[in-house]
């Protein structure tokens, strides 16, 4: 476990390093929040600052676990490095773990950076367990996104992972709701995406206080569908790396 | 066979690996032993990457065994008595030489000390580069370092020089030989003949996924009849020259011989004795390289010559 933990250290380190990770995992959430957050409206029942917060923080985790990854995945299958990997005493499933620790560890700057500003600049109040249930529903958000990320990074090359990312990433983003509230045909078609049950488990939260239980099963699932998604593709590309 | 050698620490037991019709490897069976350093040489396509796969445990044998240490390859590599650089090992980008080589020998459970594998494989002055900032033999060197990072018995390398420069080779087999000569076993894949008879002790020679010849390296110069015989000598005789001993190849242009044997002076004798005196006698030692062709191009001729058993 240690060199798990090890690998998983390295991982972290370079996104520190990476532009790309700042900008748009860190900054696009909360510059977006600037920018919008603050409106006079109700949405699923709550406040829209309130509901942006939480939309806003998903992004992040999405950006996080799965833009952050899945490019690097197909990259580093492709290049060998995961090869490299193979050869060292490293369990063989370390790789995966260490993605998936550093995809929780990445995502929590921008999930608290925007808690930050939805209480001191959007004035959302609550208690403090209902913040930690929200943060802790979003960053299980991020098992299921890196998971996903792992499903594709392994399944195809760095080629034809660019614009595959780009759909699911803009799918999730969109038809989850993250950049503006649904409603009407979208929202009944949106209810099945876990970008949407996140943001609609927080928002329960914040508001009634009671969840719809249909959204835990639905994250719940959608995680199982991409871990199981992720395991075949490690196992089926195993002999061709 | 060579002796003096430990007791086998590999075991290939009648290994294939099929890719559908293809066989990559054929029935591959052969031992290495602790403190050799052997050279698996082999034209392109031969099997001798797929076979290195298959002992690290990137590929899984379609029939046959693998052991190495007694333990099937997985767990071998796992704990950590081999270390491996095979052609195409991307590194991790975006962090500097020393922070992958020490990120490395964290994974190992008796890693050399990071100061001592950057000097031995020749990266202590960059290892404060970027990975993805170097050039292509800088990064030959520092897989060469994560190879050599954990205190290991064997060391598997694939092709390890093919994109080294001349000065980055040398410095490669200088250390390669230091290693060797701590009592590691070294197995590497060639298909640059210089480097097997140069820096192996033992050579295997295989070709369409099969062990052709397996010895030292005078020894396979040796089976490939590597000695060439020339002369010139009117009124030749076909049918005697045929019957010499030893004989591999005959070429008769017009007066002139030229005879590869296995036993020059066994084949020049019997040419004595039958009362003939040619002149302008030549003796050469062939290399490696032509014992290589001749070993590999009469194995495809054979396969030429039975195409139905091959084809089904």
């Amino acid at each position: 476990m240690n060199g798990t933990l090890a690998l998983a250290g390295a991982e972290i380190r370079r996104l520190r390093r990476n532009r790309r990770y700042l900008i748009f995992t860190v900054g696009l959430p909360v510059l977006l929040y600037l920018a919008v957050g603050k409106q006079n409206a109700t949405s699923y029942g709550v406040a829209f600052k309130a509901f942006y917060m939480v939309a806003m923080a998903t992004f992040g985790a999405l950006s996080g676990a799965f833009n952050n990854n899945v490019i690097r995945i197909s990259q580093e299958r492709k290049d060998g490095w995961i090869r490299q990997l193979r050869l060292t005493p490293l369990p063989a499933n370390s790789y995966v773990v260490a993605k998936l620790i550093a995809s929780m560890v990445t995502s929590v700057p921008a999930i608290a950076l925007v808690f930050i500003l939805g209480s001191a600049y959007g004035g959302v109040n609550m208690p403090l367990w209902r913040w930690i249930v929200i943060a802790v529903a979003i960053w299980f958000g991020t098992f299921i996104f890196a998971a996903l990320a792992v499903a594709i990074g392994y399944r195809f090359n760095p080629d034809s992972v660019q614009p595959i990312a780009l759909v699911v990433f803009f799918a999730f983003s969109i038809f989850g709701g993250l950049w503006f509230p649904l409603s009407g045909g979208m929202q009944d078609f949106a209810k099945f995406t876990p970008t949407y049950q996140v943001v609609r488990i927080s928002t329960d939260v914040l508001g009634s206080g009671t969840v719809n239980a249909a959204y835990v099963i639905g994250i719940v699932a959608w995680f199982a569908i991409f871990l199981g998604l992720a395991v075949l593709a490690v196992r089926s590309t195993a002999e061709s790396m | 066979m060579t002796t003096g050698y430990g007791a086998p620490i590999v075991t290939f037991d009648n290994v294939s690996k099929h890719y559908g019709a293809l066989k990559a490897v054929d029935g591959l069976s052969l031992e290495l032993r602790g403190g050799e350093t052997v050279a698996l040489l082999g034209p392109n396509g031969a099997g001798k990457s797929t076979s290195l796969d298959m002992l690290l445990a990137l590929r899984k044998p379609t029939a046959g065994k693998i052991t190495m240490f007694g333990q099937d390859p997985y767990h071998a590599v796992k704990s950590g008595r081999v270390g491996a650089m095979l052609q195409s090992g991307g590194l991790m980008p975006e962090v500097t030489v020393r922070e992958l080589v020490t990120l490395v020998a964290g994974f190992h459970p008796r890693p050399v000390a990071v100061d001592i594998t950057m000097r031995r494989a020749g990266i202590a002055e960059i290892a404060d580069q970027r990975v993805d900032k170097l050039s292509g033999g800088q990064t030959q060197r520092v897989r060469f370092a994560l190879a050599i990072i954990g205190e290991s018995e064997l060391i598997v390398l694939d092709e390890p020089t093919t994109a080294m420069d001349v000065e980055t080779r040398r410095l490669f087999w200088a250390n390669m030989k230091a290693e060797a000569a701590e009592g590691r076993t070294v197995l590497f894949a060639t298909h640059y003949l210089e480097e097997a008879d140069h820096a192996a002790d033992r050579i295997l020679v295989i070709n369409r996924g099969r062990l052709l010849a397996d010895g030292t390296p005078d020894e396979i110069k040796e089976r490939a009849g590597a000695r060439r015989l020339a002369f010139r000598l009117p009124a030749v005789d076909e049918a005697f020259l045929l019957r010499l001993p030893g004989l591999v190849n005959l070429e008769v242009r017009g007066d002139f011989v030229q005879l590869q044997v296995t036993d020059s002076d066994a084949a020049l004798y019997a040419v004595l004795d039958a009362g003939y005196r040619p002149h302008e006698i030549e003796v050469a030692s062939l290399g490696l390289e032509q014992a290589f062709i001749a070993i590999t191009s009469q194995d495809d001729a054979d396969a030429a010559g039975e195409p139905a058993k091959e084809m089904i």
